[in-house]
C-alpha cells in the first residue's frame, strides 16, 4: 500500500472506523512507513493536551445572560449590541444601507445633490428658482421628519426606534419630531431607546413643552440609569420646576441608593437657582 | 427551593441535547443551563486550541450560548444539536474576527497552556505539541481539532465545513502530515538548544528523526 492511499484510510483508522481487514492492511503499512507511523503517534500524543477549565466567572456570566432572558430584559441586551454597532464607521455605512433606510436615504441624496447644484449655479438663481429651492428644502426636511417619526413608532423594533432617534437629530427643532421624541422618552419599553431620546431632547430643554416632559418622565421613570441621566439633564438646564418631583423621588421606597444621593444633591443645586 | 432545583437537575440529566434544545426553542430558557454544563468546557477548549487566547475563548463561549437563545427558532429537532452548536461556534468566531480585528490576521497569542501531566518529560512533550499545533495554518488546525478533540464524525465535520466527507479525511491527513513536519522542526530545535545548555533532551522516538 502507498502513502497516497492512506489519505482516507488513515483518518478512518484513527477514528476506529475501519473493519478489521482494512485495519490490518493499514497497520502493515504503518510498520513499513516511518512517516505514517509518526502521524499515528502524533495523533495519539495529542491526548497529552488536556482539556482546560474556563474561569468561574464564565458560569456566572452565562447565568446573568440567561436571567436577563428569563426576566424579559432580553430585548435590551440585544439592543446594547445593536447600539454598539452605531459607534464604528464601517457599521455606520452598514446602518445607512439597511433596507428600511436606503429608500429614504436615496431621496435625501437626490435632493441634496440637486441643492448642491443649485448653490454652484448661484448667479442664475432667480426668484422662481428660490421658490423651488425652498420647496426642495421643505421636501428634504419632510422626508427626514417622516423617517424619524415612522421609525419611532412603538410597533417597530427597538433597533429601528434607535435609528429613529438618530434620524430625529437631522430635523432640528421640528415640532412633530420633538413630540415623537417626548413620547418615546416617556413610554418606550427599552432603556437604551429612552436614553437616546433623552440625549436628543436635552438640547431643547428650554422649550416649555420639552421641559415639562422631562419632569413628567422623571415622575414615571423606573430605571435607575434613565433616572440618573434625567436628573443630570434637569440640573444642567437649571430646571427649578423639577424640585418638587425630585423631593418626592427622594422619598420613594425601593429607590436605588445612587439615584437617591443624586436626587438630594440635585435638589440642593436647583433650590439655589 | 434546593430540592426543586435538584429534581429539575436529575430530570434534565436524562434528557438528550436535542430534547433540551427543543424545550429552549419553545421558550423554556432554563433548559439551556444543562446544555451549558455539558458544552462549556468542550467549546472553551475548541476555541482555546484554535486561538490560544483564554479571554477571547471565554467571550466566544458566552457568545455561542447567547446566540443559541437568540436564534433558538432556527434549531430543527431532527438536526444533531452538536452540529448546530459548532455551526454557531464557527460563525460567532468569524463574526468576532471581522468586527474586532479587521486589519490584522489572527495570530494566536502564544499563551502556553497549563499542562498538568504525570512526568516532566511528558509535559515538555505536550508543550512542544502545543507549539506545533499553534504553528499549523489555521484551517488545518481547525479540522484537526474538530476531528481529534470535539468528538465529531467526519460526516458532521463535512457538513460543518461545507465539503465532502472524503475531503475532510484528506484534510485531516494533510494536517497531521504538516503537524508532523512542524513537530520535527521544533523538536530538533529544542534538542539543539537542550544540548548546548544542559545536555539533556534525549527523546524517546527521536531515533525517527534520522
Amino acid at each position: 500500500m502507498k502513502c497516497e492511499e492512506m489519505d482516507e484510510l488513515l483518518p478512518d483508522y484513527l477514528s476506529g472506523k475501519l473493519n478489521s481487514d482494512r485495519a490490518v492492511r493499514v497497520e502493515e503499512h504503518i510498520r513499513q512507513c516511518s512517516e505514517c507511523r509518526e502521524e499515528v503517534d502524533l495523533w495519539k500524543k495529542l491526548a497529552l493536551l488536556p482539556d482546560e477549565r474556563p474561569s468561574d466567572a464564565s458560569r456566572a456570566r452565562f447565568q446573568a445572560m440567561l436571567d436577563s432572558y428569563q426576566e424579559g430584559r432580553w430585548e435590551k441586551a440585544s439592543l446594547a449590541a445593536e447600539r454598539r454597532k452605531f459607534l464604528g464607521f464601517g457599521d455606520l455605512v452598514h446602518w445607512l444601507r439597511t433596507p428600511s433606510l436606503s429608500a429614504a436615504w436615496a431621496c435625501v441624496l437626490v435632493v441634496a445633490g440637486f441643492l448642491g447644484g443649485r448653490y454652484i449655479d448661484r448667479d442664475a438663481i432667480n426668484v422662481a428658482n428660490q421658490k423651488q429651492l425652498a420647496a426642495l428644502e421643505q421636501e428634504l426636511h419632510q422626508t427626514s421628519e417622516l423617517v424619524a417619526i415612522s421609525l419611532l413608532r412603538p410597533q417597530t423594533s427597538a433597533g429601528e426606534r434607535l435609528e429613529g432617534v438618530n434620524w430625529s437629530t437631522r430635523v432640528e427643532g421640528d415640532p412633530k419630531v420633538l413630540d415623537a421624541l417626548q413620547q418615546t422618552l416617556r413610554y418606550d419599553s427599552s432603556v437604551d431607546v429612552r436614553l437616546a431620546a433623552l440625549d436628543a431632547l436635552k438640547g431643547y430643554g428650554k422649550r416649555p413643552d420639552v421641559s415639562r416632559s422631562l419632569v413628567q418622565a422623571l415622575q414615571t421613570e423606573q430605571s435607575p440609569l434613565v433616572q440618573l441621566a434625567l436628573i443630570d439633564v434637569l440640573v444642567d438646564l437649571r430646571n427649578a420646576n423639577a424640585v418638587d418631583t425630585l423631593k418626592r423621588l427622594e422619598l420613594a421606597p425601593n429607590l436605588d441608593p445612587s439615584v437617591r444621593k443624586h436626587a438630594s444633591s440635585a435638589i440642593q443645586m436647583l433650590s439655589q437657582v | 427551593m434546593k430540592g426543586q432545583r435538584h429534581a429539575t437537575e436529575s430530570m434534565t440529566t436524562t434528557m438528550s441535547d436535542e430534547e433540551l434544545m427543543a424545550q429552549v426553542r419553545s421558550g423554556v430558557g432554563e433548559m439551556l443551563g444543562p446544555l451549558f454544563e455539558r458544552y462549556q468546557v468542550p467549546l472553551f477548549n475548541f476555541y482555546l486550541r484554535l486561538t490560544g487566547d483564554r479571554t477571547f475563548s471565554e467571550d466566544l463561549v458566552q457568545e455561542v450560548f447567547f446566540r443559541m437563545l437568540k436564534y433558538r427558532q432556527t434549531y430543527r429537532t431532527e438536526t444533531p444539536f452538536r452540529a448546530w452548536m459548532y455551526q454557531i461556534a464557527r460563525n460567532a468566531r468569524a463574526d468576532f474576527l471581522r468586527r474586532k480585528r479587521p486589519e490584522t490576521s489572527w495570530e494566536p497569542a502564544m499563551s502556553p497552556a497549563v499542562i498538568p501531566t504525570d512526568t516532566a518529560q511528558q509535559s515538555e512533550e505536550a508543550a512542544l505539541l502545543h507549539r506545533a499545533l499553534m504553528r499549523l495554518p489555521e484551517d488545518k488546525r481547525e479540522v484537526l481539532i474538530l476531528s481529534r478533540f470535539q468528538d465529531l464524525k467526519y460526516e458532521e465535520i463535512a457538513e460543518l465545513l461545507g465539503c465532502e466527507t472524503g475531503t475532510v479525511k484528506t484534510r485531516v491527513h494533510r494536517a497531521l502530515a504538516e503537524l508532523r513536519e512542524i513537530f520535527r522542526q521544533i523538536q530538533s530545535g529544542s534538542l539543539l538548544r537542550g544540548k548546548s545548555s544542559e545536555g539533556t533532551g534525549t527523546w524517546p522516538g527521536s531515533g525517527s528523526l534520522q
